[in-house]
């Protein structure tokens, strides 16, 4: 199962092996002819104006929507999950917009308040979470389902085909977080992987 | 440990060859704004930054940058000015 990995910036690495170890065929993104065949994209951490400006700038943006419409499964994490988000409260750019949830960008702190902590994820049980400078989920729209919570904020949501969470489930040795996104792709397979 | 090169990048090809030698990323900054056309080859050392094993996309972001930052040869330099002999 082949699934791409945004690969402009961010932790790119880390995402390309967690898939490997999951055993599936893990693609660094950087140009359209990169998301031939895809069953799923992941959206690294790292910085969402950057990602952006980059993926604007490496002609990514359309051919990604395009598979959105077409019902591509898609995984943000971190920055990722700032940049599919459909509002970020505290910045005045609207990148995809492809869930239907409000983020705050940095809402968990500086860079030395990252922290570790165990959540209760609806599905998996409990699994250890690393949050660095992470967002928060600030408003839910109707058709999103939120999966696990951190002190009363959503940090995993779902809706349709895309997931996101404002944790860093690469980063650790538990990747069932990850196996779920891949269960979607599955659901999925068929309607995409032509060519 | 993420690692990041800095001093002397002037080129998108700079910043590929740093990436290409491992670096994850590059600090860049005499090099753009001692350039003839800062907002353009910052751009591109960008794009080049983040692309360095796409040759011909490092080819056409190297198109038409204007000069690139000046550098001094060290035989021109006058003894006086030199640091080991100031």
């Amino acid at each position: 199962m082949k699934i791409g990995v945004v690969a402009v910036q961010g932790d790119v690495r880390e995402h390309l092996r967690a898939l490997k170890r999951l055993g599936a065929e893990a693609i660094p993104v950087l140009k359209p002819a990169h998301l031939e065949g895809i069953l799923g994209l992941v959206f690294p951490g790292g910085e969402s104006t950057a990602i952006w400006r980059l993926l604007k700038w490496s002609g990514l943006v359309e051919p990604i929507e395009e598979l959105h419409r077409e019902g591509l499964p898609m995984f943000g994490t971190c920055a990722g999950m700032v940049l599919l988000a459909k509002e970020v409260v505290n910045w005045p750019e609207r990148f995809f917009g492809f869930i239907d949830i409000a983020v705050e960008r940095n809402a968990s702190g500086r860079q030395v308040d990252s922290f570790e902590t165990e959540l209760e994820v609806k599905g998996i049980g409990r699994v250890p979470a690393v949050f660095i400078r992470a967002p928060y989920i600030r408003r839910v729209g109707s058709g999103v389902e939120v999966l696990a919570e951190y002190q009363g904020n959503p940090v995993m949501a779902r809706e349709g085909k895309v997931l996101v969470v404002s944790f860093h489930p690469e980063l650790t040795d538990d990747l069932r977080v990850y196996e779920f996104f891949l269960k979607m792709c599955q659901e999925d397979h068929g309607n995409h992987g032509k060519g | 440990m993420v690692n990041f090169a800095a001093g002397g990048i002037a080129t998108p090809a700079d910043a590929a060859l740093m990436r290409m030698l491992g670096a994850d990323g590059v600090f860049v900054g005499s090099g753009i704004f001692k350039s003839e056309n800062p907002e353009k080859r910052a751009r591109a050392i960008v794009l080049a930054t983040a692309h360095y094993d796409d040759p011909e996309l490092l080819a056409e972001v190297s198109e038409d940058l204007g000069e690139a930052m000046p550098g001094v040869a060290i035989e021109e330099i006058p003894q006086e000015q030199l640091m080991q002999y100031r």
